[in-house]
């Protein structure tokens, strides 16, 4: 067996090694490289901050905890704009199992900036439903959630205030680390009850919803652990997603290397089998 | 019984198929009261199906579990955590916290949940690594181009890859926004089309899989 065939049946476990190293170097020794600022993640911002105080602002965190890397430190940094912007934030969830991570994201954030709970704030939890609770909010807020997440009737709450369905939300994101998430969020809510929209999701998942965003449907996107340290940037306020940058610089590049090297041996080792069978018909 | 089984079922789906897409059109308030009651309908039904869900998970694992088919174990595993969160969260009442102190359900969450959640996402990047490493291959012409806007994309998502080729940045963009939207656009499109089909066709009963093929 050549060097080349050899390479290419290297054992798994020294990728995981590499990628192991690779990860947790940048995190304990880290660079701060800077980060540029996409349109995408402005479109967000910028809309954020041209809202007027007391604004209607509807966070969705659509995801579990197996996405709480990318997705927290988006919902951490979004709650901390709208806070300082005054904006009255109702905050949900379509993931029956992201209610807890919900929870504690926005009561750790509201406590940080000295906000009350059914006066400048209200986590209404989670619905059965899936799509249904859309449709519902849109006819009637208080139908899809008589209380919130503590169990106090939701009318009649100060944040909640000439808020009777979607329609008089002025902006809402959606956070989604699948279904329902931000594609739904649009088909069942923006579409018909007519609010701005704007997503964030996994990185895995930002290319799927380019369409959405190329044709105006939601007005900005942050996409990944890439999307939330632009966030942090545009806020300056160093978070764990610009921590977690140097490290998800190294393991692409790492990829990258190890992806060029299995080429390179592949297409050594091709050509060698092609020699040796042109000299053995010979 | 074939009444009941297969005209009703086909009947109810026809009309509430063809005046829901029509509501859709009608801003009257009736319209939209009659929308009301269904989406609350909707939610109810959601709860149910959990419940639903609930029980045939239970159903199928003690199956496993009474016949030790291979695998049980991790059946009888299933079992227990189902059987122990599902007591401790009624114990909690559902709530992860009271008054900033942790509940017993909101340990199971806090200390167990989430670390296993996060454990099986973050593994994926070893083994993306391994893959991307064993098949990724310009074998075609094709895999090539796949290839070099992976690793364009790859460089241009990040700071050290537009840090070392300053234009990465720009190429990934156009990479996402020109030719992955264009191609996701098409792909969203055909899919749309074919949803729309076979809606029209389950509504005028020409597509029945939905209603199961039971006995008649």
């Amino acid at each position: 067996m050549s060097f080349s065939e050899r390479m290419l049946k290297i054992d798994r476990r020294i990728i995981f090694l590499v990628i192991g190293v690779c990860t947790l170097l940048p995190l304990l020794y880290p660079v701060g490289l800077p980060i540029k600022i996409s349109n995408e993640v402005r479109g967000v911002y910028d809309h954020i901050e041209s809202l007027p105080e007391g604004s209607v602002f509807l966070l969705s965190l659509d995801f579990d905890p197996a996405s709480k890397p990318e997705l927290q430190p988006q919902a951490i940094s979004l709650l901390r704009h709208a806070f300082k912007k005054n904006l009255r934030v109702v905050a949900m969830t379509l993931w029956v199992s992201g209610t807890g991570l919900a929870d504690q994201i926005i009561t750790q954030v509201a406590r940080e900036m000295g906000k009350e709970s059914g006066k400048d704030y209200v986590f209404l939890g989670w619905s059965p439903g899936g799509t249904a609770v859309i449709i519902n909010m849109g006819q009637d807020l208080y139908g899809a959630f008589p209380a919130d997440y503590n169990g106090k009737p939701t009318k009649g709450l100060p944040v909640l205030q000439h808020v009777a369905n979607l329609r008089d939300v002025n902006y809402a994101v959606s956070l989604g680390a699948g279904r329902p998430g931000v594609e739904e969020w649009y088909v069942f809510g923006r579409d018909k009850y007519k609010f701005e929209l704007g997503g964030g999701c996994t990185g895995v998942m930002a290319p799927g919803l380019y369409p959405l965003l190329r044709s105006g449907q939601i007005n900005g996107l942050i996409g990944g652990l890439r999307g939330a340290a632009e966030y942090e940037t545009l806020m300056d306020q160093k978070g764990r997603a610009i921590a977690g940058m140097d490290a998800q610089s190294a393991t692409h590049l790492a990829i990258i290397v190890l992806v060029i090297m299995c080429n390179l041996f592949y297409f050594s080792s091709r050509n060698r089998t092609r020699l040796q069978g042109q000299s053995g018909a010979h | 019984m074939i009444f009941l089984r297969r005209q009703v079922p086909l009947l109810i789906t026809l009309i509430t198929g063809i005046v829901f897409a029509a509501q859709y059109y009608v801003p009257h308030p009736a319209s939209e009261q009659m929308l009301t009651s269904v989406t609350k309908w909707l939610q109810i039904i959601g709860g149910f199906a959990l419940v639903l869900g609930v029980s045939s998970l239970f159903h199928v694992h003690a199956v496993k579990i009474r016949r030790k088919e291979a695998g049980w174990g991790y059946s009888f595993v299933l079992y227990v955590s189902m059987v122990g969160t599902i007591a401790v969260g009624l114990w909690s009442n559902g709530k992860e916290a009271v008054d900033g102190t942790m509940t017993a359900f909101g340990w199971i969450y806090n200390f167990m949940m989430v670390p296993l959640q996060g454990t099986m996402f973050a593994i994926l990047a070893f083994f993306i690594a391994s893959a991307a490493y064993r098949s990724f291959r310009a074998r075609s012409r094709e895999a090539a181009v796949l290839l070099i806007a992976a690793v364009i994309v790859m460089m241009g998502r990040v700071p050290l890859g537009e840090y070392l080729i300053p234009i990465s940045g720009d190429l990934s963009q156009w990479i996402l926004n020109v030719l992955n939207a264009s191609v996701r656009r098409a792909i969203l499109i055909g899919v749309s089309l074919g949803t729309i089909a076979l809606s029209i066709k389950i509504i005028f009963g020409l597509e029945r899989s939905y209603l199961g093929g039971g006995k008649e």
